[in-house]
């Protein structure tokens, strides 16, 4: 899978390049504007991350292009501008996704694989973690053979958990997943605990394979 | 009191002051005219009937006899003719005629007749206007004419200053319109007066100073704002990198997601000040109809589960669906601000009531604490540290956007009521 960054933060690219290459991605990077149109109309990739604020110019412009020429996206906007505009002439544009700056690696991480997904030809979204199945096209979790029944937010966390597997996912950023940022509440952390908690308790009901651990009260981690 | 009044006041109370002293002075001295003019014909009366005396030889005893009118005629020995001094006196004297006494200028005299060599008193006087009369009579027309020219005085100041003023005035009532989050500058009257000119000009200089200086500052805070994103960023992703490198040593990575923990609040604060410095900028310009009811429906079901988790009972009263054109996005703000306030500042097993009337929406919940002024920035309860403290002021922002009236009261429970008939 190629991933091109295109953010003209090079503290940002270049944090964002380390994390991505331990997904064992193989990642390419622009900083301006005029590599960034060059190499979105030579090169093809899986995947795109492009900041709508370059120097040179702005992303949406090469959004633009590459829908004029006809290129295939996977483009997942990021902006710090967080404007509804921007995302839905984004959005317009033929971008897949928008990601506002300030984010989380592993919500950036979600993103990316929730588009690569969507854009496999087999058309079915399935992740497999042991003998668990997460279906998210019809948002569905087998184990084993049977289903298992999780209400909408379980649901939603068991996914972010298993597209982040063997990462510490802080409670914050699952929180943040989960509940979106209107989740800036006192008691927010207790709340996660305990829904995480009927999670735990569903899966170790179900015989799963997959299991949800507690990181030293901080976060969590889904491991096989 | 007003201006055009008080300067009228001023004006007539000092012209009333000047015509009474020079009235004073006016009657005075025609009083003293009148009496120079009756003098000096006594005085003529007086030399005539010397001369005769002295001319014609029983000029005094025939006149004696036939008694004048306007002559007493006394003998008097020497001594007394010496010790009298001639003088003018005002008195009064009876009229047989007139049946009463009437004032008169009287010129008392001693004379020695140069044909007799006999001593006599002279008095001769003379009728004169009645100071009483005239001052009456000057009083009253004084008075018509005071009262007639302060009245003119008044009313023909008052309509001048009145007109000259109306610059003045406009400007005031315009003044009392502008708003500087409007950024809209007032209307200045025209006019030729210099000072109002000078007026108007100073007053646009300091609007427009202002104006800029507020423009600067909104726009100084959503770029401080829109800036640290990226930094913010780069240090979250940073951080997020060495837990995940770290995560082997428990005391260190607890370390790292206490930082963590430090930035994510910082990036909740930033997000809301650039998002209600947007909303103060009016940078929500499309609007659509908004059925609020579906608005609220949809926010209670994202807060469900954290709801349920305080087991706090949300209840619905009402069948109303007030609608309202204004932005969506905003309305969902609004309101899942609202109720996430109203989840936070209750306790468990509490309960929040909804009510949406044709007029209005409130928003009550129970709990315990009485903030005094909810809508200022930062007024959450102290130990609310994971709340930004910036969502009722969004509430606040969104509603004077749209022109809302929303208002809180405790009674029992904390209610915010929005009135959606503006």
């Amino acid at each position: 899978m190629k991933i091109l960054i295109i953010e003209d933060e090079y503290a940002l690219l270049k944090t964002m390049e380390d994390f991505l290459l331990s997904e064992k991605y193989m990642v390419e990077k622009a900083t301006d504007y005029h590599s960034a149109m060059e190499k979105t109309m030579i090169y093809n990739y899986d995947c795109i991350l492009l900041d709508i604020s370059l120097p040179g110019g702005s992303g949406l412009k090469i959004l633009d292009k590459m829908k004029k020429e006809g290129k295939a996206g996977n483009i997942i906007i990021i902006s710090a501008k967080n404007s509804l505009e921007d995302k839905i002439l984004g959005l317009d544009l033929g971008a897949d996704d928008y990601l506002a700056k300030p984010f989380h690696l592993l919500e950036l991480n979600a993103r990316i694989k929730a588009v690569l997904r969507r854009k496999q030809s087999d058309g079915k979204l399935l992740l497999s973690l042991g003998n668990l199945s997460i279906d998210f096209a019809q948002r569905q979790v087998f184990a084993g053979d049977k289903i298992l029944k999780l209400n909408r937010k379980e649901f939603d966390i068991l996914a972010f958990l298993a597209t982040n597997k063997n990462r510490l996912v802080t409670k914050e950023t699952l929180a943040e997943h989960v509940w979106g940022d209107n989740i800036d509440l006192a008691d927010n952390f207790d709340f996660v605990y305990w829904q995480v908690k009927n999670l735990r308790k569903k899966l170790k009901n179900s015989v799963s394979q997959a299991a949800i651990e507690n990181v030293y009260g901080i976060g969590y981690k889904l491991t096989i | 009191m007003k201006l055009v009044n008080h300067l009228i006041l001023r004006i007539t109370l000092f012209f009333a002051i000047v015509m009474i002293f020079w009235s004073a002075i006016y009657f005075f001295l025609q009083m003293k005219e009148i009496h120079d003019g009756n003098d000096e014909g006594l005085t003529n009366l007086k030399q005539e009937f010397i001369a005769k005396a002295n001319k014609i030889p029983e000029f005094i005893e025939k006149l004696e006899k036939n008694a004048p009118l306007n002559i007493i005629i006394k003998e008097i020995d020497f001594e007394e003719a010496e010790t009298l001094v001639e003088h003018f006196t005002t008195q009064q004297i009876y009229f047989a005629t007139e049946l009463e006494e009437e004032e008169v200028r009287m010129l008392t005299t001693a004379f020695r007749c140069e044909l007799t060599g006999k001593y006599y008193l002279l008095q001769f006087f003379t009728s004169t206007v009645e100071s009483d009369d005239l001052m009456k009579n000057m009083l009253y027309l004084l008075l018509g004419l005071w009262i007639t020219l302060s009245l003119t005085i008044f009313i023909i100041s008052k309509i001048i200053i009145s007109k000259a003023n109306k610059p003045f005035y406009k400007l005031l009532d315009e003044l009392k319109k502008f708003r500087i989050d409007n950024r809209q500058m007032i209307d200045f009257p025209k006019t030729n007066v210099n000072e109002y000119a000078q007026l108007n000009k100073s007053i646009k200089e300091l609007l427009e100073r202002n104006i800029d200086i507020f423009n600067e500052q909104k726009i100084f805070i959503e770029n401080t704002t829109h800036e640290l994103q990226t930094p913010l960023a780069t240090i979250i992703a940073k951080m997020e990198m060495l837990i995940e490198k770290h995560q082997n040593d428990k005391k260190y990575t607890k370390e790292i997601a206490g930082v963590l923990n430090i930035l994510n609040r910082m990036k909740r604060l930033n997000s809301n000040l650039l998002l209600l410095s947007k909303i103060k900028n009016n940078q929500f310009p499309e609007t659509s109809p908004v059925n609020l009811r579906e608005i609220l429906d949809s926010v209670i079901a994202d807060f469900e589960d954290l709801a349920a988790y305080k087991e706090i009972s949300i209840e619905k009263e009402g069948n109303y669906c007030p609608k309202l054109q204004i932005n969506k996005d905003l309305a969902y703000i609004l309101f899942s601000n609202l109720i996430k306030n109203a989840i936070a500042h209750n306790h468990q097993k509490g309960k929040i009531i909804i009510c949406c009337s044709s007029d209005y929406i409130t928003i009550a919940n129970s709990g315990n604490e009485v903030p005094v002024n909810v809508f200022i920035r930062y007024q959450n309860a102290a130990t609310d540290k994971k709340s930004s403290g910036l969502g009722l002021s969004i509430v606040k922002s969104i509603a004077d956007l749209y022109q809302l009236k929303i208002t809180y009261s405790y009674n029992e429970m904390h209610i915010f009521r929005i009135d959606v008939k503006r």
